[in-house]
């Protein structure tokens, strides 16, 4: 009898084990970023459901949030956005414009930007005078 | 100089499971391919270690195998293309069902590769001489007809590991193969079986199949180009 691998067991090892490349990994980023988005959506309703409480209630949750953990943990999800956000115009080139010949560099722009965009989201949202500007705009 | 090969073995009529074994071999020097390495152990060492090859040559494509982790031809390997200071693991594809040793069964493989009619249909009487086709429109097809269907793309993909029914990349190159040939008359028909969801909408964009093919073929971009005739076909 051929020996038959089995599902899940067998691909999900396999998953684990096969050989990686820069574009494996940028689908499994893929993956992980947007369960990350999905779960934070529901964390967000949630979250929002204060404004039935009143306005107090909203105020204190707002003051929460301005806390300095919150605001790391929102940089944070900003890096997944950007990622989801970034990689997600990449498989568009790829499947509507000849990509597929240049996915690695589209991927390395991807990365660039991503940090770029990051490390800038970071000076505004933690530097005095970043956070003034934040604040102004709220 | 001395390397290790640690081989996947499975025998049909002893095991439950597939287990590693260790043979250590002698290599001239690092030009030494994969195959050869796996004939040494097979004459020299034991003579039931099972796998396919025909070629030697990278022609035939019966000799696709898991070397370190991906999926290559053993016969088109070189010891210096692989990491040999730590034993070399040898399995066989992945995700398929194993016959013995590193012989898989590629029933399945086939069957999607027959569902996208892999040959031309032309309704037209045949001429006297042959079909022509322009230059410009042959060399769309070049890339494509160099596949050897040894499945290692097929059997790379993420997507066919954890979709069953999936028709895989080599399935789907076969598919542009023929439905960008100007001389193919069977296109739509082409084009319905892999306008579903386990047709060419199955593919992430890994190119897990690219990294693999052995003719360097960029399988991902013919899928694309199916993706966009499909999606014109709508319009
Ligand atoms: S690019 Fe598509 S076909 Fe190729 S490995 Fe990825 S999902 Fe599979
Ligand atoms: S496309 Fe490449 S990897 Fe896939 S079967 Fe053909 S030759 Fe092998
Ligand atoms: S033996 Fe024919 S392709 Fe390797």
């Amino acid at each position: 009898m051929a020996y038959q691998p089995k599902p899940p067991a067998g691909w999900i090892k396999t998953n684990f084990t096969y050989y990686k490349h820069s574009g494996s990994w940028a689908w499994i980023l893929h993956r992980i970023t947007g369960l990350g988005l999905t779960a934070y959506i529901y964390v967000h309703i949630y979250a929002l459901t204060s404004l039935t409480q009143g306005p107090k209630a909203f105020d204190d949750e707002m003051k929460l949030f301005s806390t300095p953990v919150f605001k790391v943990l929102e940089w944070l999800l900003f890096s997944l956005v950007l990622y989801h956000a970034f990689n997600g115009v990449r498989i568009v080139l790829v499947d509507w414009a000849n990509g597929a010949r240049y996915h690695k560099k589209i991927l390395t722009v991807v990365y660039g930007l991503g940090v770029i965009l990051f490390i800038g989201m970071g000076i505004l949202m933690f530097s005095a005078h970043g956070s003034s500007i934040v604040a102004s705009t709220k | 100089m001395k390397v290790i090969l640690r081989i996947q073995r499975y025998n049909p009529e002893k095991d439950t499971e597939p287990y590693y074994q260790e043979f250590t071999l002698e290599a001239g020097d690092d030009k030494v391919r994969i195959l050869d390495l796996l004939h040494e152990a097979k004459w020299k060492y034991d003579g039931t270690l099972t796998f396919r090859r025909s070629c030697a040559h990278g022609v035939c494509g019966s000799d696709g195998i898991r070397i370190n982790g991906r999926n290559r031809l053993a016969c088109s390997t070189l010891l210096r293309d692989v990491n040999y200071r730590k034993p070399i693991v040898i399995e066989p594809l992945p995700s398929t069902a194993i016959i013995k040793d590193l012989v898989v069964d590629m029933s399945d493989f086939y069957k999607k590769y027959e569902a996208v009619k892999p040959y031309l249909v032309n309704n037209s009487p045949p001429p006297e001489h042959e079909r022509l086709q322009s230059n410009e429109d042959a060399e769309k097809l070049f890339e494509s007809a160099k596949c050897i269907l040894c499945a290692c793309c097929t059997t790379s993909c993420p997507s066919s590991w954890s979709d069953q029914n999936y028709i895989g990349p080599a399935a789907l190159l076969k598919a542009y193969r023929f439905a960008f040939d100007t001389r193919d008359d069977a296109g739509d028909e082409r084009l319905d079986v892999v306008d579903t969801p386990d047709g060419a909408w199955r593919c992430h964009t890994i190119f897990n199949c690219v990294e693999a093919c052995p003719k360097e073929i960029n399988i991902t971009w013919h899928i694309s180009q199916l993706k966009k005739r499909l999606a014109q076909r709508e319009m």
